[in-house]
């Protein structure tokens, strides 16, 4: 028994520590963030290796679960008699949670997983090291425009998601399933609302932006210089990244809800 | 006590760019250097030798600032160097060209772009200028030809002569070059050990030559130092290391396997081990 408590406190003093380490890494970022942003060279070019390349399967992703959501909510709604608020209804879901939330599960399968293992590559096979001794920064350098690049690439790949999801719905919802195309449209344009509905999606997906991205950079830089430790990189930033959403989601959806 | 060694200043800065005093550092449990005294005279190419293991690579590291000495000093240009301010390590790393061990090129660049990475990284040239002094570079360590490769279409000897050409590009105050003949061809070698010599001379520099390469270091060096065990064994230039009268000095310039310096790393005996091994 005492072992188990002792396997307890060991556990929960890393979690404390990791979390430390998370803060001090955080606050070592902020300060070049300015600066990059006025160099945006290597930004830009590190939004086309993470961003535009994970475009494909955000699309294909938004795709799938659009004519999904149609399909599952038909069913439901046709039997209340509304069957022409299956547009405002994916659109809802898509724009505030889905879009959000799916776009950046598969940002961080794709993107962040490939971040943390390049940078940890780099720790492994010196380059880092032969940076510093240039006297070039590599947090400078290397990690914060991968950060910014995630930062700003996860909200605009939400919103293509969501857009691409509600396509989604119109094909399986008015051409498949029978629903009027204006009702459908029209109905998105009465419900959906600016600040409830795309602020708030904006602003979540801005956040998982965030902490996905971070959580990349921050297991490739500290990543162990070997094969194990490389790919052990990758693997805790999908892991700890997705949990990390789904948590955030459920506290970020409690405070915007209305009425809640 | 930090501010202190930070601040500390060496008169002998005049003659000597790097002095080394008292430094002791370990690793873990591990010894690595146990009060280590020395210094490199301007202008000259000094070997730095030793076993593999003793901790040439970490003498390395600590002359740069990667690490920082348990213990004691090292001083570049009269001024301590550790750690203390990120500006202050940088702005003396801007004077350093260092050769890895392992090369290190930048794997998303190509060969040229390595090269000119710390030009544009500390230099607003023109980009005319830049070409013009990369492809020198190149020119002199024989890889102008591969200047469009990426560092994985390399050979490893080929990628440390881009490492070298990148070291070079600065042109840096002092050079430390970690094992640069390892992996090299006898022509390339030839090439390398010229190469370090004329860069020395003509542009003044200092060069710090890591190695265990003996027969080389006799051609190239000017002073060597042996390090064995933590501390320096024997200095001077290497017609005085090899009429060295020490066991331990002429066991190393001989290649001999049996002799004060031990070839395996330290543990328990062998049978020992066997039988603990077999018992276990
Ligand atoms: N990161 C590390 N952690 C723990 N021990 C280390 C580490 N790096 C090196 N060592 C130990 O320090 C000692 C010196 O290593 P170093 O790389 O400096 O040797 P070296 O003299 O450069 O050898 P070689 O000639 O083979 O390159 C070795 O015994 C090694 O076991
Ligand atoms: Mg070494």
């Amino acid at each position: 028994m005492s072992g188990l408590v002792r396997e307890g406190w060991l556990g929960f003093r890393e979690f404390v520590g990791t979390f430390g380490a998370f803060q001090m890494f955080f606050f070592r970022l902020l300060p070049y963030l300015p600066k990059a942003l006025l160099r945006p060279r290597l930004i830009i070019e590190q939004i086309y290796s993470i961003g535009v390349l994970s475009l494909v399967l955000i699309m294909f992703g938004g795709f799938f679960v659009g004519m999904v959501l149609a399909l599952q909510s038909y069913s439901t709604l046709v039997e209340f008699g509304s069957a022409d608020s299956l547009g405002a209804f994916a659109a809802e879901a898509l724009v505030r949670e889905l879009g959000p939330v799916v776009a950046s599960l598969l940002f961080a399968g794709r993107a962040c997983s490939a971040v943390a293992s390049e940078v940890g590559l780099m720790r492994a096979t010196e380059q880092i090291s032969a940076l510093e001794l240039m006297a070039v920064d590599p947090i400078e350098h290397i990690i914060v425009p991968r950060f910014i690049a995630g930062v700003i690439s996860v909200p605009l790949l939400a919103a293509i998601f969501s857009t691409i999801g509600m396509l989604g719905a119109y094909l399986v919802g008015v051409h498949l399933l029978g629903v009027d195309s204006g009702a459908f449209w029209s109905n998105i344009q009465v419900r959906v609302d600016m600040y409830e509905d795309v602020a708030s999606g904006i602003l979540k997906s801005f956040v998982f932006g965030v902490s996905a991205s971070f959580m990349a950079v921050f297991e490739g830089y500290y990543a162990a210089p070997t094969a194990a430790g490389v790919s052990q990189a990758a693997t805790r930033t999908v892991v700890i990244g997705s949990v990390w959403i789904l948590l955030i989601d459920f506290i970020l959806t409690g405070f915007m809800l209305p009425g809640v | 006590m930090v501010k202190k060694v930070c601040d500390f200043w060496s008169d002998d800065a005049v003659s000597n760019l790097v002095e080394i005093k008292d430094v002791r550092f370990s690793r873990g449990s591990r010894m690595i250097f146990n009060g280590l005294n020395f210094s490199i005279p301007r202008g000259k190419i000094t070997a730095i030798l030793g076993p593999s293991g003793t901790g040439k690579t970490t003498l390395v590291k600590l002359i740069t600032g990667q690490i920082r000495p348990d213990d004691g000093v090292i001083l570049f240009e009269g001024r301590a160097v550790c750690p203390c301010s990120r500006q202050r390590l940088y702005e003396m790393r801007r004077q350093i060209g260092v050769l890895f061990q392992s090369g290190a090129l930048l794997t998303n660049l190509d060969v040229f772009e390595n090269v000119a990475f710390p030009l544009r990284q500390h230099t607003k040239l023109p980009e005319r200028l830049i070409r013009q002094i990369v492809l020198m570079k190149l020119q002199s360590v024989g890889l102008r030809g591969a200047w469009e490769h990426m560092p994985s279409e390399l050979s490893g000897g080929m990628a440390r002569r881009v490492a070298l050409a990148r070291a070079l590009v600065m042109d840096p105050k002092l050079i430390i070059y970690d094992e640069p003949f390892a992996g090299l061809d006898p022509i390339s070698m030839g090439v390398i050990v010229q190469l370090i010599r004329e860069t020395n001379d003509a542009l003044g520099i200092t060069s710090i030559v890591v190695t265990h390469d003996v027969a080389q270091t006799e051609i190239l060096a000017d002073q060597s130092v042996l390090l064995s065990e933590g501390v320096v064994v024997a200095a001077g230039t290497p017609a005085e290391l090899c009429n060295d009268r020490s066991e331990l000095v002429q066991q190393f310039m001989r290649g001999k396997s049996d002799g004060p310096v031990p070839f395996h790393f330290p543990g328990p005996g062998y049978v020992e081990h066997l039988r603990a091994l077999a018992s276990s």
